[in-house]
């Protein structure tokens, strides 16, 4: 089936839903996130809740559904996928994380009728094969490439990407990404992988970083997937006794990491301002519910932004007027 | 345990080596050090890759000591996975949100791993709950405060704390820009639990609980005070712990932590602690600790697939399990043809 086909199936579907829901005028939207104590995915679910004033306003609401650990990604994701159809869902955001799990479930929500919006993974690609409205949020390609150019630019021959969730789309696409960016600046890029059991404990990341910096003198550059991730990666670069040698670019941020950023520790950070992919995902489905009022414009893109010394001044004012 | 042989008169007997329980741990140990050692060459067998492996071990090992002890007792802790983040957020929007001074932060931090240790004491002596069920209980209450906590008076799941140059000097430095400093304190702490387990009467008193807690207790052992202490101890190793990775790393996750379950657990089983209790020792433990981190780190000196880490330490936790129950074996029937 063409594109074309399947998005005039998608429209034929969505006003046939506009006229059922014409009257409901209340739309409760799930939304599928990662852990509520993941620093990244709390800002999500602070821009989704954010969204979800307007819904409760108009008599919806916004649900938050997410897994208790990263163990069992795909499988618990699209567990949660069903359970948002069983509670009788009026739309549904969730990331494409695990795509061979997840799909089939996404695909129920389209079956089922419920207005899709795929957010933080899988890229619009994920969106129009599952016929969901839109995709909101970073390439993680582009986020990785953008780092492994920034380094590569700035003189790095060989960068690493650490891996602390192997398996999972949206890291290794960014480690993907990042190998390509590097190698556009003339640099190569790889991927150091670690066991899942060390994703979340620093001293662990810590450790296995500088391990692969002793044995692999080459390495220059590193880029971290998370913002806990990066912190112990600048702590393993400083182990190793190569600060200064080995650059670091990360995923993400937080106060320490603007901070080493501004001291020199850390190249840049990459950010896919998780606020706005909350935020833009429930909006677009409350509107639509709602009002039958669509966003035209697909692919709706929240990153990357690069954090440098540059800008670092400017970042740190938006954390403090609660932006970013 | 007895040293005289009552044939051989003194020196040297490959028996009561044999007999010993940590030997099984030692030739563990050796085994995977010479492994990984002649796969990562120089590098590993130097003071970087000692430091290394060192760094790892120190963390999990100052857990490992109590949740062992308690496993020699009879009892399983599980809740310390959620008392590192607790702990290392207490520390740090004491002294980092509130900014108080350091000692403050880090005596919240401590109080609140003893408290949740408390806690898990009195459920597992006041009620039938097994304490595998007790401590699931509290790891998930405890990950869920941290967490509404938090996210209440911070606003944010992470805390930023820069610790003034003494503290960091005594908790979260890198001597020599290797060794974190957190090994001396884990020395400090096989130390303690050493002359606790192997030298002081208490010792005893945890074997003969793990072996039959009744006739312990009809033995006049005050066994429900030494439950409730145990478990304080070992809130207090986890809550240590998560205070010396605050200052360390100088930021504080609410998540984290989980993974120190099931290695302090696997440290304290490749140690030669009987799962069933009544048996195990420190050196052992330590040991046991040690060739975790040895096969965790070896990995990526190694340049082998992390992956396969994985596989080894399943492999090796197996083999301890089989080899203690053999050892154990041969040490009774030893002491048999003796008499």
């Amino acid at each position: 089936m063409s594109i074309t086909t399947r998005v005039a199936r998608g429209l034929l579907a969505t006003a046939a839903f506009t006229m059922v829901a014409g009257t409901a005028m209340a739309a409760d939207i799930f939304v599928i996130g990662g852990k509520p104590d993941d620093p990244f995915w709390s800002r999500v679910k602070k821009g989704a809740e954010d969204a979800g004033i307007v819904a409760q306003a108009q008599g919806g609401s916004v649900t938050w559904l997410g897994p208790q650990n990263y163990d069992n990604l795909g499988p618990d994701a699209a567990e949660l996928i069903r359970q948002a159809i069983d509670q009788g869902a009026d739309a549904i955001v969730g990331p494409d994380w695990v795509p061979e799990a997840m799909d089939p479930a996404f695909e129920a929500v389209v079956d089922a009728g419920i207005p899709l919006v795929i957010y933080n993974a899988g890229g619009l690609d994920a969106a129009d094969k599952l016929g969901a409205m839109n995709y909101v949020g970073a390439v993680d390609a582009k986020s990785g490439y953008a780092a492994g150019e920034y380094l590569g630019k700035a003189g790095k021959k060989n960068g690493a990407c650490v891996n602390t969730l192997p398996g999972a789309a949206n890291i290794e696409a960014f480690c993907t990404g990042f190998s390509e960016g590097i190698a556009a600046a003339g640099g190569e890029g790889s991927t150091l992988q670690l066991p899942a059991t060390a994703f979340g404990d620093a001293t662990a990341v810590a450790q296995a970083v500088r391990a692969h910096l002793l044995q692999n003198p080459d390495v220059d550059a590193l880029f971290a997937i998370g913002d806990a991730d990066t912190n112990a990666t600048v702590s393993g670069i400083q182990q190793a006794g190569k600060a200064g040698q080995v650059e670091v670019c990360g995923i993400n941020f937080n106060e320490s990491i603007l901070a080493n950023i501004q001291s020199g520790s850390q190249a840049c950070a990459i950010d896919q301002q998780g606020y706005q992919q909350g935020f833009f995902a429930v909006s677009i489905l409350n509107n639509f519910v709602n009002y039958g009022v669509t966003i035209p414009t697909r692919e709706i893109l929240t990153g990357p932004g690069v954090i440098d010394a540059s800008n670092v001044e400017q970042v740190i004012e938006g954390v403090k007027a609660g932006v970013r | 345990m007895s040293t005289q042989s009552s044939s051989d008169a003194g020196g040297f007997s490959i028996g009561d080596l044999i007999r010993r329980p940590e030997t099984g741990s030692l030739i563990g140990f050796i085994v995977v050090y010479v492994f990984f050692a002649s796969l990562g060459g120089a590098v590993f067998m130097g003071a970087p890759g000692w430091s290394s492996w060192l760094n790892i071990a120190a963390e999990v090992g100052i857990i490992a000591l109590p949740v062992g002890l308690l496993m020699i007792s009879g009892e399983f802790d599980l809740s310390v996975g959620s008392i590192i983040p607790a702990s290392s957020m207490t520390a740090a929007i004491l002294s980092g949100h509130y900014e108080l001074p350091a000692l403050v932060g880090i005596i919240g931090g401590l109080s609140v791993g003893l408290f949740v240790g408390f806690i898990n004491g009195l459920i597992v002596t006041r009620t039938t709950i097994p304490s595998l069920i007790a401590t699931i209980g509290s790891m998930f209450a405890v990950m869920g405060l941290t967490l509404g906590l938090a996210v209440l008076i911070k606003g944010s799941t992470s805390v930023s704390y820069v610790p003034d140059p003494v503290t960091k000097g005594l908790l979260g430095t890198f001597i020599n820009g290797m060794f974190n400093v957190s090994i001396f304190w884990w020395i400090g702490f096989v130390a303690v639990y050493y002359f606790l387990v192997h030298v002081a009467p208490i010792g005893n008193w945890v074997f003969a609980m793990g072996g039959d807690r009744e006739s312990a207790r009809n033995a006049g052992i005050p066994t429900d005070k030494l439950t409730i202490g145990l478990f304080m101890a070992s809130g207090f190793g986890a809550a240590f712990v998560g205070i010396a990775q605050v200052m360390t790393y100088q930021a504080a996750q609410v998540a984290g932590g989980q993974s120190f379950i099931f290695n302090s657990i696997m440290c304290v089983v490749i140690g030669g602690v009987l799962l069933t209790g009544g048996a195990g020792s420190i050196i052992g433990i330590v040991l046991g600790t040690m060739t975790f981190a040895v096969v965790n780190q070896g990995i990526f000196f190694a340049a082998l697939d992390p992956n396969i880490g994985s596989i080894i330490i399943g492999a090796l936790l197996l083999t301890a399990v089989l080899s203690n129950d053999t050892f154990r074996a041969l040490a009774m029937n030893y002491a048999t043809k003796k008499k």
